[in-house]
């Protein structure tokens, strides 16, 4: 039984709610002054809002508070809280409920709610919820939008974002095979999001996030160190054949009629000569024949491939028999 | 109310805490444009607040928030004095969105300030980890200047899939990014109907002095097909190598492998199977089998130095 209480008018449109949240903020005032590590029964019969009468139905009002709190950004550990370590209890460990302040001025913090509102990431703007931790935005924002998205599904990107920051061995499956995994970097470069950086065993490898399953984060803070010499924003080429397995140097010829489309295409690190005709001959690094032979049947006869020879046999072999 | 919109609503007195014991006596209506408040929904959470604090539960140990005079008070809460930490996903979405805008030439100075600011908080030990590469291809500034202007722009515009080029007049409406590339939305004069091109795609792009009224509410900006009256279809196999494709393009998937490939010119199925060799089949369309063994036929003969 719940009573409405109109004389109180915050109960009036949801006191189920009302309570959940005034009882959070008993647990957030508790755990962020007590300055220990508190049990789960020390928490049941010092805080308001815990009085229950069932343990079962106590533990999960329990669980269901420390997953709200995980969802607030809430870190919420286990620790001894004697030195016999028979008992343990809860304690925000520090730099675990606070954001340090970044001193943003309100045309920052102006700035970076325009940027979020015009940028889509997993299907749709972010909620202001962010902004509001970093102080809000005072007033209406006008402006164009920028209207870009970043991708559709956004699932592991936070979590690989951690492991980037905190230096986290990343374990995966990507493309049926586990991989153990020194997150250096994320990239969005061509409409896609890589994670950039070095297997366990040494290779320096990139991988598309959306190809990446199964997840899990290893425990230890600062695992790896990213090398002085690597630069995440090289790490991913310009041109989608320059990442692979096998280099070669591919010298092809474009037609005048399609030249124009040739030179936006091929890449910063092409090198190119414009023939009396307007044809143009390009020689590309190609790392990867299959996607670079995939682009160029998109001029159909407009190109050729002059070397080397197995490129060409190649993608005769793709454009196949009548 | 789920726990999603629970945890949004803690988030917001979390945040509004701080600021309030920052700036003692701000008036409500501040606020509550800073946090999204209607005023009343502030006065509730406030008197929220008021319900809860240390354990106890006196008067000294309650938090103490008052509005007087339209001036708001929060005291005896220091331990919330500081706001909440971003999660990663926030601390990303905030980050990726500034970069997207700054690398495409978009952000103002404070922008770049704010990213700068912020990566130092949230990613102290990474610097240099998160890119995001949105560059803008040529005559998106052009376009975009014209949607905002109004202006009809002349275009030289070679389709994707079929390799025509066609000289045309557009009324701009939207330039926008979307799979890492570049697209304007418009209505196009010469085929009298509303179409989307990739700006990539555009040979030369022109603003004329003639305006237009832009409807009232243009379409959202996204990349749509839908099939029209006279396009062709196609039936198409797909191997396991191409399965990317029914994810890629908006495709009827007819079980079994097979896609329903609908295009308003046979060409670009035409190219598509091209690209495919054999990790696709077509299985039904007499038009495009005709244009790909025509494509097939040009390459081989090109090859053979015929």
């Amino acid at each position: 039984m719940q009573t409405i209480h109109l004389s109180e008018p915050w109960r009036v449109h949801n006191p189920r709610v009302s309570k959940v949240i005034e009882r959070i903020l008993n647990l957030l005032a508790f755990l962020l002054t007590v300055g220990r590590p508190v049990s789960a029964e020390e928490i049941r019969f010092t805080v308001a809002g815990y009085e229950q009468g069932e343990d079962e139905a106590f533990r999960r009002m329990f669980e269901r508070d420390k997953e709200l709190l995980r969802q607030l950004g809430i870190s919420l550990e286990m620790q001894a809280t004697d030195a016999f370590e028979v008992e343990y209890g809860y304690i925000v460990p520090e730099g675990g409920y606070e954001l340090p302040d970044p001193g943003l001025t309100d045309e920052e913090r102006a700035a970076l709610w325009l940027a979020a509102q015009a940028v889509r990431l997993g299907g749709q703007p972010s909620g202001p919820e962010a902004i509001f931790k970093l102080g809000g935005v005072p007033g209406t924002i006008g402006g164009e939008p920028l209207a870009a998205n970043l991708g559709e599904e956004v699932g592991l990107l936070g979590d690989l974002f951690t492991a980037v920051v905190e230096h986290r061995i990343a374990d995966f499956t990507y493309r049926e095979r586990s991989r153990a995994f020194k997150a250096y970097g994320l990239v969005h470069r061509r409409g896609h999001w890589y994670l950039v950086g070095a297997l366990v065993s040494g290779d320096i490898r990139a991988f598309r996030v959306d190809r990446i399953s199964d997840l899990s984060l290893r425990d230890a803070q600062g695992a790896f160190e990213r090398p002085a010499d690597f630069d995440v924003n090289r790490s991913i080429p310009d041109a989608p054949w320059e990442a692979g397995p096998e280099e070669m140097t591919a010298e092809v010829v474009f037609d005048a009629d399609v030249a124009w489309w040739a030179r936006r295409e091929v890449g910063a690190n092409a090198e190119l000569t414009e023939e009396p005709s307007g044809a143009i001959r390009a020689k590309i690094p190609v790392a990867h024949p299959e996607a670079f032979i995939g682009w160029l049947l998109g001029f159909v006869d407009q190109a050729e491939v002059i070397s080397p020879p197995e490129l060409r046999e190649r993608l005769l072999a793709r454009v196949g028999e009548a | 109310m789920t726990s999603a919109k629970t945890a949004k609503r803690l988030t917001r007195i979390l945040s509004m805490l701080p600021y309030v014991i920052a700036n003692p006596g701000v008036s409500v209506d501040d606020l509550s444009e800073r946090f999204g408040y209607r005023r009343k929904e502030l006065i509730d959470d406030l008197n929220l607040v008021f319900l809860t604090g240390l354990p106890g539960y006196g008067p000294g140990d309650l938090i103490d928030a008052s509005v007087e005079d339209d001036e708001v008070y929060v005291d005896t809460a220091d331990y919330f004095a500081r706001p909440l930490r971003l999660t990663p996903p926030e601390a990303l979405a905030l980050l990726a969105s500034g970069m997207a805008l700054t690398s495409a030439g978009q952000g103002p100075p404070a922008l770049e300030s704010a990213i700068s600011k912020l990566s130092s908080v949230v990613a102290p030990e990474a610097e240099g980890g998160l890119v995001v590469d949105l560059k803008e291809p040529e005559f998106v500034g052009l376009l975009r200047s014209a949607v905002e202007g109004n202006r009809v722009v002349s275009l030289t515009y070679t389709a994707l899939g079929s390799g025509q080029t066609t000289e045309r007049s557009v009324e701009p409406w939207s330039v926008f990014s979307a799979n890492g590339n570049w697209y304007l939305s418009a209505f196009c004069r010469t085929a009298d109907a509303e179409r989307v091109f990739r700006v990539d795609r555009i040979r030369a792009a022109a603003a004329t002095d003639e305006g237009f009224v832009a409807p009232a509410e243009a379409p959202p900006p996204e990349v749509r097909y839908t099939p029209g009256e006279e396009d062709v279809r196609t039936v198409i196999g797909l191997g396991p190598a191409a399965h990317w494709v029914a994810a890629y393009y908006p495709v009827e998937d007819l079980g079994d492998g097979k896609i329903r490939f609908s295009s308003s010119d046979p060409a670009v199925a035409a190219r598509l199977l091209l690209r495919l060799g054999d990790d696709a089949k077509l299985v039904e369309g007499d038009e495009v089998a005709g244009l790909l063994a025509d494509y097939r036929q040009r390459i081989r003969a090109r090859y053979a130095g015929d």
